[in-house]
């Protein structure tokens, strides 16, 4: 097993280098002079200029190619343009904003996602199986930013209960910092516990059909430990592939949810850092999410192989 | 499993509390503005009251509040607050008033600018020095630094700067320039101090230092940035206590957060939301004419609009009155013709006859001159944004109907925008321009050949008398002089039909009733506290 996460584990640095390249080249291949976006509309083309020369933009595509890989492998993800700062510093102080709001969301999903699954299954065909099913379906369609601002508008605005922009401070006490994450968390949780439910509901009817879980029925053992205990735990690893999937799509979710409430994280960095044309941390952040992708994906195929031995990455080598 | 799921609630929330921990309030509200304000929000507010701190929403990330590097309208509103010029323009920028200078003069060649300065001004107290007295140095520290480092150029007519004095000092310009005093109005151009500038290095931009009614306490990257009252500053002391300028990207969100009370003022308004500012209870709109003018660019270089006789039936074939209702439907602009706003002292109204009116057939006729009887197939760029859209769906349809012209129409995101602009890459453009009143600011930057390249001139206007007349009201020194070389210089450029003036939008801003004082001025400056302004917060 430890051979196969090391295996694993060495896969990722053609994977990143690959990333790296590709993004290189589509940040170089939009339209959109970064010292001219940085300057705005009423620079002089001298100012503009000047800038470009300061900014190392006048060199060709493959020097600046050449001269990133090399800042990369000596450690150094290189400066923002915009804000004028180390992209390193600026990822570390963005993203704990972005992995708690992820976080919470992800936990509120398993919350309510979960159970309504399990509940779904076991009660198949039933009244709450349709409603809820009927729920999953329009919450995995829901578009983010329309139910975001709708959020906005009846618990901020008519009934002005909860907060509308902005993160909160734990000096304002927990209620503030308490308040500012319920609705973007609920807005980012939506999908994914929409998902969950799906799928928890989809694995658990596959699972509880089974004949050892007739058996243990049969058996005279309580309804509620077959289904939490022995079905559910068989019913886990697709549901943990979803999981997974979900944390990286959260990042993606999060770019909007991010831009909706103001919330000052790596989403609404990488947003900015695009109208912005800030070349070094638009890489920087999409190799960074990149990385998190792949290290999910990691963790989820160690997760299958704790929970399920039987699961051979080794397969397809012929006769191991 | 259930450890599990304690553990990961555990993890949550430090980092929830971490996280948390380094961000700033959401503070209250209360905002003042400035100048010019057509209408007075709050007839009769008793009287002002000291303390509360106001929450401004500005619609754009500020990078820097170094004022050589500052780029965008919304980073000067944080820096005129924290920071004094030498001169400034009046609330109702009808004229430039003493600041910090108390009066100056030109010599008759206008290279030479002489400055005297109060003597009472003291910086706010910073790391590395503990709130001295400002003299002469400093300003020829500030502007020599301005005119060699300003990102924007802004200095650069500036030679040098002489002390004279403690308290005066002379500026030579490499040439006349007449707009340099309208440019040391610029928040580029405040006065800071040279060990704070050096002290802090690149972090001078998060932590500036100057002589104004409030100083930087907090700068949250990407969130908001926090001010409070300076207890040396020169002028009437503030009655408020302190502002935050948060940073809000989506103009709905920024109308709710108005709503719920979480910021005091909403800047830049339009569409539904000024609907809904002025319906809703509690909140005052404010709106001024703006210095602005929207256009539609044709290329001058190139293609079918390099024929005048096209450029005239195109403006013919748009009935210009019925698209400018069709963009604007809460009334968040006035209709253009050319190509300064009205509030400019170069305007001249008696132009505004030259443009070609409303005329289908005419059109028809002026494009069968032209050899386009049967039309042609053309683009529009414009950028991602609701009236510049808009109203190329509208420009659209018309040229469609009248002239046969195919107009496709590419809408992009502003960074592909000004790189296509100003390459003179697009056949058609929609954009805007705003600036201060003197001409200098539009005519130069949109007419002059030597700003061919850049986004202010990308169709290629170039025309040698124009060049010349705007030359000459450079070196003038009268404003009345330079008015009528303006003049003259903006007849030739209506002649030509080189663009569709179409609007002045209003500068329309959004506030809640407990802001009182606040005056908004037409260059969309944010004003807490000056001569004129004392923003104050009732409630």
């Amino acid at each position: 097993m430890l051979k196969t996460i090391l295996k694993r584990f060495l896969q990722i640095i053609p994977i990143l280098f690959i990333v790296v390249t590709i993004i290189f080249v589509i940040t170089r291949m939009i339209p959109g002079d970064p010292a001219a976006v940085m300057l705005g509309p009423q620079a002089p083309v001298e100012a503009v200029n000047d800038l470009r020369e300061e900014l190392g933009l006048n060199k060709s595509i493959s020097q600046q190619y050449f001269m990133y890989l090399k800042d990369i492998l000596k450690g150094d993800l290189g400066k923002s343009y915009y804000y004028n700062e180390s992209v390193v510093k600026l990822i570390t102080e963005k993203f704990p904003n972005t992995l708690s709001l992820s976080l919470v969301a992800i936990i509120i999903a398993l919350i309510i996602g979960v159970p309504v699954g399990i509940i779904s299954a076991t009660k198949q065909y039933s009244f709450f199986d349709y409603i809820s099913m009927i729920a999953a379906l329009v919450g995995v369609s829901m578009p983010i930013f329309w139910l975001g601002l709708m959020m906005v508008l009846v618990f901020s605005v008519k009934l002005a209960w909860l907060p509308s922009i902005g993160m909160g401070s734990i000096d304002n006490g927990l209620w503030d910092l308490v308040s500012h994450y319920i609705l973007p968390s609920i807005c980012l949780a939506t999908i994914p516990a929409a998902t969950f439910a799906r799928i928890t509901r989809s694995s658990m009817l596959e699972i509880i059909k089974q004949d050892y879980i007739k058996a243990l029925r049969s058996k005279g053992l309580k309804e509620k430990i077959v289904v939490w205990k022995h079905a559910l735990k068989n019913a886990l690893p697709p549901i943990i592939t979803v999981i997974g999937l979900q944390m990286s799509s959260l990042l993606a979710g999060a770019i909007l949810t991010e831009t909706i409430f103001s919330w000052p994280g790596m989403g609404k960095l990488i947003v900015d850092a695009i109208s912005n044309r800030d070349y070094a941390l638009i890489q920087s952040t999409v190799l960074f999410v990149a990385l998190i992708y792949v290290v999910i994906n990691l963790i989820v195929d160690i997760a299958y192989l704790y929970l399920n031995p039987k699961v051979s990455y080794e397969a397809g080598k012929g006769g191991e | 499993m259930k450890r599990i799921i304690s553990l990961m609630l555990v993890i949550v929330l430090s980092l929830a509390l971490f996280a948390g921990c380094g961000e700033t309030n959401d503070v209250p509200k209360d905002k003042p503005s400035d100048n010019n304000s057509e209408q007075t929000a709050n007839e009769n507010p008793g009287e002002p009251k000291d303390g509360g701190t106001i929450t401004v929403a500005l619609s754009a990330t500020p990078k820097s509040i170094d004022p050589v590097k500052y780029t965008g309208v919304y980073e000067g509103n944080i820096i005129t607050n924290v920071a004094d010029t030498l001169i400034k323009y009046k609330q109702d920028l009808s004229e430039l008033v003493p600041n910090l200078a108390t009066e100056w003069n030109v010599s008759d060649d206008g290279l030479v600018y002489t400055f005297k300065l109060r003597d009472d001004v003291h910086f706010q107290q910073g790391k590395y020095q503990d709130g001295r007295l400002m003299k002469a140095d400093d300003i020829k520290y500030s502007l020599e630094r301005s005119a060699k480092e300003s990102a924007m150029n802004r200095l650069s007519m500036l030679d040098h700067v002489d002390v004279v004095s403690d308290f005066e000092v002379k500026c030579y310009l490499k040439e006349a320039n007449s707009a340099f005093l309208t440019v040391l109005t610029d928040s580029g151009n405040v006065i800071v101090p040279k060990e704070e500038v050096e002290g802090w290095k690149e972090a001078f931009g998060f932590n500036l230092v100057g002589t104004g009614p409030f100083k930087v306490v907090q700068w949250n990257n990407d969130d908001s940035v926090v001010l409070e009252r300076s207890d040396n500053y020169w002028g009437e002391k503030p009655h408020l206590d302190g502002a935050v300028f948060k940073f809000i990207s989506d103009r709905n969100m920024m109308t709710n957060a108005l709503r719920t009370g979480e910021i005091d003022v909403a800047t830049d308004l339009s569409g539904e939301s000024v609907e809904i500012v002025k319906s809703a209870e509690g909140l005052v709109l404010q709106e001024v004419p703006g210095l602005h003018v929207g256009y539609v660019y044709m290329n001058l270089m190139e293609g079918p609009t390099k024929d005048k006789r096209v450029r005239e039936a195109i403006i013919r074939s748009i009935d210009i009155d019925q698209m400018v209702k069709g963009i604007y439907k809460f009334d968040e602009a006035e209709r253009g013709y050319l190509a300064l706003p009205p509030g400019s002292w170069g305007y001249d109204e008696s132009l505004e006859s030259l443009i070609p009116s409303y005329d289908p057939e005419r059109a028809k006729e002026l494009m069968k001159e032209a050899g386009y009887e049967d039309g042609f197939t053309t683009q529009i760029y414009v950028a991602d944004k609701p009236a510049r859209v808009k109203m190329a769906t509208i420009l659209q349809s018309f040229l469609k109907q009248n002239i046969n012209v195919d107009v496709e129409i590419k809408k992009v995101e502003w960074g592909t925008f000004s790189d296509i602009a100003s390459k003179g890459k697009a056949p058609m453009y929609g954009m805007s321009w705003t600036w201060y009143p003197d001409p200098y600011f539009f005519l130069n930057y949109m007419f002059h050949s030597s700003q061919i390249g850049a986004l202010g001139n990308g169709q290629g206007f170039n025309n040698p008398e124009v060049d010349r007349l705007l030359g000459e009201a450079g070196k003038a020194t009268e404003t009345n002089e330079r008015a009528k070389y303006y003049k003259q210089a903006l007849k030739l450029i209506t002649e030509e039909y080189s663009r569709i003036n179409y609007s002045h939008e209003k500068v329309i801003y959004g506030l809640t009733d407990r802001v009182q004082g606040f005056n908004l001025r037409a260059d969309s400056q944010i004003t807490l506290t000056s001569s004129e302004v004392n923003v104050w917060l009732n409630k």
